[in-house]
């Protein structure tokens, strides 16, 4: 078997970590907007949002991929400002991985918003708040259980992402080729004991992270 | 600081139930889901000096949206509200101050404390415009006037249900209101607490002199605290005065049941005597019938009425009070004795049940006991003739 190639491992840690970063800034705001704002389409945002949770693989890449292409706007103008394209590079890994979390935060962190008493948010407002001090000094510390869960979530979940990833960052080894990846090609190319020693890795590292999320919200 | 609402607001279902509905049972949410399709317009307007005013009212009478409306938590659909000069709502100015530049206190009905805060910090919590040292001064010395300075580093499951409603207290006066709300915050609370509160805010209030709505369905509250009450029922004015002569001298039924005279009977005309001034009424509820005295007026002999006694108004003897003026004296049994928040109620059966309301010094001195004999007396003119087309 010879040594082992960590890259596709360390590589996507770095993917899922930052991709989590993101997801859960842009993912508790959704979830905020969800839980506490009314407006027109409200439920229709929702169901949007959570697409990318029941969406083939495949079809959420092909979006990212018309959406983000060299030859499309918003490629073009990503290209244009940090002089590199999206796709078919590790950031491109990032989006796709976090689009695929990003349900599952948005979902978590709304219920989580939801539950918080909104009397408590009324009486940190008459005692003289604004909506970001209400924010961040009641509603995030009671609902930080559960986005802390969803942070979790969304890691393994960004850990795992195949389909999307494959179709937007592509297979490139030592480049794009994340350990999720690597594995579908150790398998194809008969590298039995690689393929095993990731699966056995990442099998491992999610089961925790979802027991940890259980603990979290469930067994509190 | 005087404070002055005049707002109007369609009421259908409404948050106040679902508030409710998730601390009752099933059936009583049911009740009140049922009264709150049925929707009403709140429609009301009072002043309020500095002192304590009583919002009094019934559940559901509109209580709580007004407290809402007035803080800026409900937007009221039509109307004015002010601080002396500053206007915090007005619909035709289109002006609607958001809730935190309201300056205005208010304590919840669940009091609202946050729970990932100790009591200190709950305290605190209004007061980040200032200095950390100073925010720990204001608050501590504010928990010291409270009595609460122990509860300082505890979070708010670890207290009891008396320092929960001083620290909603202290908080909300701790960022310098320049009116406090109080919505019924008294009620889970046991009457020696209560009134230790109450005492402790009257005195703190000495020196504040803000104008404090307080609401409450309990009469004993409204009395103990009341410099003026606003009666309120299905979401409007119904009466409002002093708080004795509001509940010695009831208008309509209504009024008579919410400030809680005791004694609301039906009978009948059965004499008319224009030169005594007198009529003489049979009165009847489930244990019996009796006879009284009541002022002269316009009903036929043998008409309905319905009469009320405030319960103050009668007179209580352990011997007949043959000579005096007062035109009832009644013989009966003593049936049940029940301390109130400052009195005793003594319930006597004498045809009907009367209650009667008396210190519990006059229990102790006149050794009354339940089974005991005792004398009713009041006056005619103790008696009202309630106007039930209201």
């Amino acid at each position: 078997m010879g040594e082992i190639d960590w890259f596709p491992l360390t590589l996507s840690l770095r993917v899922a970590l930052i991709a989590t970063a993101f997801v859960v800034i842009i993912g508790v705001a959704l979830g905020w907007l969800l839980a506490r704002r009314r407006f027109f389409g409200r439920e229709l945002l929702d169901a949007a949002v959570t697409l990318p949770l029941v969406l083939p693989p495949t079809v959420l890449g092909y979006y990212l991929l018309v959406l983000l292409g060299r030859k499309s706007l918003v490629g073009h103008a990503i290209e244009a400002i940090t002089g590199q394209p999206l796709v078919f590079t590790w950031r491109g890994a990032v989006v796709a991985a976090g689009i695929g979390a990003l349900p599952l935060v948005v979902k978590t962190s709304r219920t989580a918003i939801a539950a918080v008493d909104t009397n408590l948010e009324d009486a940190a407002r008459t005692l003289g708040q604004t909506e970001w001090r209400v924010f961040w000094r009641v509603t995030m510390p009671l609902a930080s259980l559960g986005i802390i869960a969803a942070a979790m979530l969304a890691f393994a979940r960004a850990l795992g992402d195949f389909g999307a990833t494959l179709m937007v960052a592509g297979n490139i080894p030592g480049r794009t080729q994340t350990a999720a990846i690597a594995i579908y090609d150790a398998a194809q190319a008969g590298r039995d004991n690689y393929a095993l020693v990731l699966v056995l890795i990442l099998s491992v590292v999610t089961l925790f992270l979802v027991y940890a999320t259980n603990k979290l919200t469930v067994g509190k | 600081m005087t404070l002055s609402v005049k707002i109007q607001k369609a009421l259908g279902s409404f948050d106040n139930d679902a508030a409710r509905s998730r601390q009752s049972s099933t059936s009583s949410v049911e009740f009140h889901r049922a009264l709150s399709h049925e929707g009403f317009q709140l429609d009301v307007e009072f002043e309020v000096p500095p002192g304590f005013a009583i919002l009094f009212g019934a559940s559901g009478s509109g209580k709580t949206t007004t407290l809402k409306s007035i803080s800026g938590i409900v937007r009221p659909d039509a109307g004015r509200i002010g601080i002396n000069d500053e206007v915090l709502f007005d619909s035709e100015r289109r002006i609607d101050l958001p809730i935190r530049r309201r300056g205005v206190g208010y304590v919840f009905q669940d009091l609202a404390l946050f729970p990932h805060l100790t009591a200190l910090a709950n305290v605190e919590f209004g007061m980040s415009h200032l200095p950390h040292n100073d925010r720990q001064r204001r608050a501590e010395a504010m928990m010291e006037a409270l009595h609460i300075a122990h509860t300082a580093r505890r979070k708010p499951r670890e207290i009891s249900g008396g320092e929960a409603q001083r620290i909603a207290l202290a908080r909300a006066l701790s960022c310098g209101p320049r009116i406090l709300l109080l919505d019924e915050p008294l009620s889970a609370i046991d009457e020696a607490t209560k009134l230790g509160i109450i005492s402790d805010l009257k005195s703190i209030n000495r020196e504040l002199r803000l104008p404090i709505l307080y609401v409450t369905h309990n009469r004993e509250e409204a009395v103990a605290l009341g410099e003026r009450v606003i009666v309120v029922e299905r979401g409007r004015v119904v009466a409002r005065g002093e708080p004795i002569e509001l509940f010695g001298t009831p208008i309509t039924n209504s009024v008579a049941r919410l400030t809680g005279v005791e004694n609301i009977f039906a009978g009948s005309v059965v004499s008319k005597s224009e030169r005594d001034g007198t009529m003489t009424v049979e009165i009847s509820d489930r244990s019996g019938v009796c006879r009284v005295d009541v002022p002269f007026g316009n009903q036929a002999r043998g008409e309905r009425v319905t009469v009320a006694v405030p319960a103050g108004d009668i007179l209580l003897a352990t011997e007949d009070p043959r000579s005096t003026s007062l035109r009832n004296r009644l013989h009966g049994r003593i049936s049940a004795i029940e301390d109130k928040v400052n009195r005793t109620v003594v319930s006597v059966q004498a045809g009907v049940v009367w209650n009667s309301s008396v210190t519990r010094q006059a229990v102790r001195e006149l050794g009354l006991s339940q089974g005991g004999e005792v004398w009713l007396a009041f006056k005619t003119h103790s008696c009202y003739l309630l106007d039930e087309t209201q």
